[in-house]
């Protein structure tokens, strides 16, 4: 029972990360239908970045989220005014754009910081456990847990209580449309695109003490990122959370049975057939697409 | 249409020169070199095997490098019986397997090799396609699930230490014994044998791109809808260029097995598979020919650069992908042929229409936009 309890537990803690690149992968795929593969390279930015802040200044990684944040979503910025946004009409490229971005991210951080893992310290006082009955907890991924459900909570604000998340949700739905009533589709786009890639800078700062921080980490990411976008549905903010718990859980509960490499496999199958009988996800948003 | 064949053949025909007598003649029939450039010319086959599902049907198979390994192994179990003659391969002994699996019993026969290289890929990519196009998965989403399968794949077969060598692959192969010929790897007659099925491989892409089963392709990748209503049954077209493109991977595979003398894992990996996307965006992925001719000049440039710059090969690669993505979406191909354009002075000639902009994925929006 207590190893059930236990596993659950890794599979939320899991999930919780998961959530947190996915949803920044949901965003700009639902908004513009871009297929972000660079996505887990700006995790991979955000670890590089909490762990230069903390080699440099000492800081904490909690206070180094602002920083983070703002840093990876400059570079996504960027890189949607330069690359992405002349490729909106061209959906398929735009995966291997991205890809092309993603090595050239990776290559650059190889280059400069070099191939070896990087060593970044959780916070201090979040080190330990709580104990319930024979559930361990450890208090960062609680923490964790707890930190990516205000992220959803914010972002869900975002999209729905702010005249930025109604002129976003007014270009989803229809781009021409918008535009003739003054919204900036092309601004709007770049803003959700850097709030994406700042939301996948706060995930890799987050979990630089639980991963080893190496150029390649956000290569085997992004995959399950976006399995988690693509079942939760297109560009539904709460069909993600969902589907990063069940793919949180799904992976733990097979670990248990068999193995990792098999749970992840069975994982994988399940997703496989999930898209075939279901390509718009468990939870489709009713935009007209 | 048939000058457009006429042109094609031509190009075949200069290209063949090249490859049989330029290459050779420049490389001093170096049995070292020829190697590295037969290399090449396996990874061309596999370029084109994708051009054919992607720039002819417009389905972006990102698990190519599946249905390349299949190859790779089966060519790879069989020289590794070849060579352990009548007792276990090595690695078996170290996983405590007792007896040859029963996967493994068939592929002592060359000819059953040689068909299962072919076959499986082909098999295994038409249960994929069966199970995708029948359901009229489309667009990003064919990527998707090609990539999610590429990556469970790779998994199983490292999995599997007892039966596929696990991580370190299948090393220490015999050569291969063709009837009355020992290949050697590093002889003449091995480059020829790969340029010839290079050669083959061009000509049956040529034919097909050609044909009319090539021309509903197009007209599928075009606009599958309207394909359909015009009572073509899309799936069935969609499932049988997906078979003919995993044979040919599996083929290049058997063949890279040959040259590089091992099967390693690494040939699932997701960025070899990538790897394949950017030598036929390179080259043209409308043309097989064009598609064949990118990945030989990647892997060129990659063996003279990555000398260079050990580090920063992988940038530059990444850099001029990107490029090639943004200013030449239709590749080297496309490029020559809005040059051939320009000095003939027959630009904007109906036809010549821009490249497939992947806007099949979202009809619904493309329409509204338009």
């Amino acid at each position: 029972m207590d190893a059930i309890l236990n596993q659950i537990f890794a599979g939320l803690s899991m999930a919780s990360i998961l959530l947190m690149i996915a949803l920044g992968l949901a965003i700009i795929y639902g908004a513009m239908g871009v297929i972000n593969l660079a996505h887990g390279e700006f995790v991979m930015l955000g670890a590089y970045a909490a762990w230069a802040i903390q080699t440099y200044t000492g800081m904490s990684i909690i206070m180094a989220l602002p920083f983070v944040f703002v840093a990876v979503a400059l570079v996504g910025w960027l890189i949607e005014k330069i690359i992405v946004q002349r490729l909106y009409h061209r959906p398929l490229d735009t995966i291997l754009a991205t890809w092309g971005i993603g090595i050239i991210l990776q290559q650059t951080v190889r280059l400069l910081v070099g191939a070896e893992s990087r060593f970044v310290k959780g916070p201090e006082f979040l080190s330990g456990n709580t104990q319930i009955g024979g559930l361990i907890m450890s208090n960062y991924r609680l923490f964790v847990i707890f930190f990516s459900l205000a992220v959803l909570a914010g972002t869900w604000a975002l999209m729905t209580r702010t005249e930025f998340g109604m002129k976003l949700r007014a270009v989803i739905q229809n781009r021409q449309i918008s535009e003739c009533y003054g919204i900036e589709a092309k601004n709007i786009y770049s803003v959700t695109f850097a709030y994406g890639a700042g939301l996948a800078g706060i995930a890799g700062a987050l979990i630089t003490p639980l991963f080893s921080t190496i150029p390649t980490m956000g290569t085997g990411l992004v995959v399950d990122a976006f399995l988690v976008v693509i079942v939760g549905g297109l560009g539904s903010i709460l069909g993600a959370a969902s589907a990063a718990v069940l793919i949180g859980e799904a992976t733990a509960l097979f670990s248990m049975l068999f193995n990792d490499t098999l749970g992840r496999i069975a994982v994988l199958a399940g997703i496989i057939v999930l898209i075939r009988f279901r390509p718009r996800g468990l939870f489709p948003s009713n935009t007209r697409r | 249409m048939t000058s457009r064949l006429f042109y094609d053949l031509v190009a075949l025909v200069i290209f063949a020169l090249v490859i049989v007598l330029g290459v050779p003649a420049i490389m001093g029939f170096d049995g070292f070199e020829l190697n590295t450039f037969a290399r090449y010319l396996a990874l061309a086959i596999v370029s084109l095997a994708l051009a054919l599902s992607w720039g002819g049907a417009g389905l972006l198979n990102l698990g190519q490098a599946a249905t390349f390994g299949m190859g790779s192994y089966a060519m790879a179990m069989h020289l590794k019986l070849k060579a352990s003659g009548d007792g276990l391969p090595d690695f078996m002994g170290w996983n405590n397997v007792p007896e040859l699996p029963l996967l493994w019993v068939p592929f002592q026969s060359l000819a059953f090799t040689l068909l299962a290289g072919l076959m499986i890929p082909a098999f295994v990519g038409g249960l994929i396609a069966i199970f995708m196009f029948r359901a009229r998965i489309a667009g990003v989403f064919v990527a998707i699930i090609t990539l999610a399968f590429l990556v469970a794949f790779q998994l199983v077969v490292i999995e599997q230490q007892g039966i596929t060598g696990g991580q370190n692959g299948l090393t220490g192969l015999a050569p291969l014994s063709l009837p009355g010929w020992t290949v050697d790897t590093y002889g003449v007659g091995f480059y020829y044998l790969v340029a010839g099925c290079l050669m083959v491989a061009i000509t049956l892409g040529i034919f097909i791109t050609h044909s009319k089963f090539g021309l509903i392709l197009k007209a599928i990748r075009e606009d599958a809808d309207r394909t359909r209503f015009f009572g073509y049954n899309v799936a069935n077209y969609q499932t049988v260029i997906f078979c003919i493109s995993a044979a040919l991977a599996g083929w290049a595979g058997m063949l890279y097995t040959l040259v590089l003398e091992f099967a390693s894992p690494t040939y699932m990996s997701v960025s070899f598979s990538l790897a394949i996307v950017i030598w036929c965006a390179v080259g043209g992925r409308e043309s097989v020919l064009a598609a064949a001719i990118g990945a030989i000049l990647v892997n060129m440039l990659e063996g003279r650069l990555s000398d260079v710059f050990v580090e920063g090969w992988n940038l530059i690669l990444g850099v001029i992908f990107v490029l090639v993505v943004m200013f030449m979406p239709r590749g080297l191909h496309g490029l020559i042929g809005s040059g051939w354009q320009i000095i003939t002075g027959k630009a904007g000639k109906p036809g010549m229409r821009p490249v497939d902009t992947g806007a099949a994925a979202l009809p619904a929006k493309s329409a509204q936009e338009r």
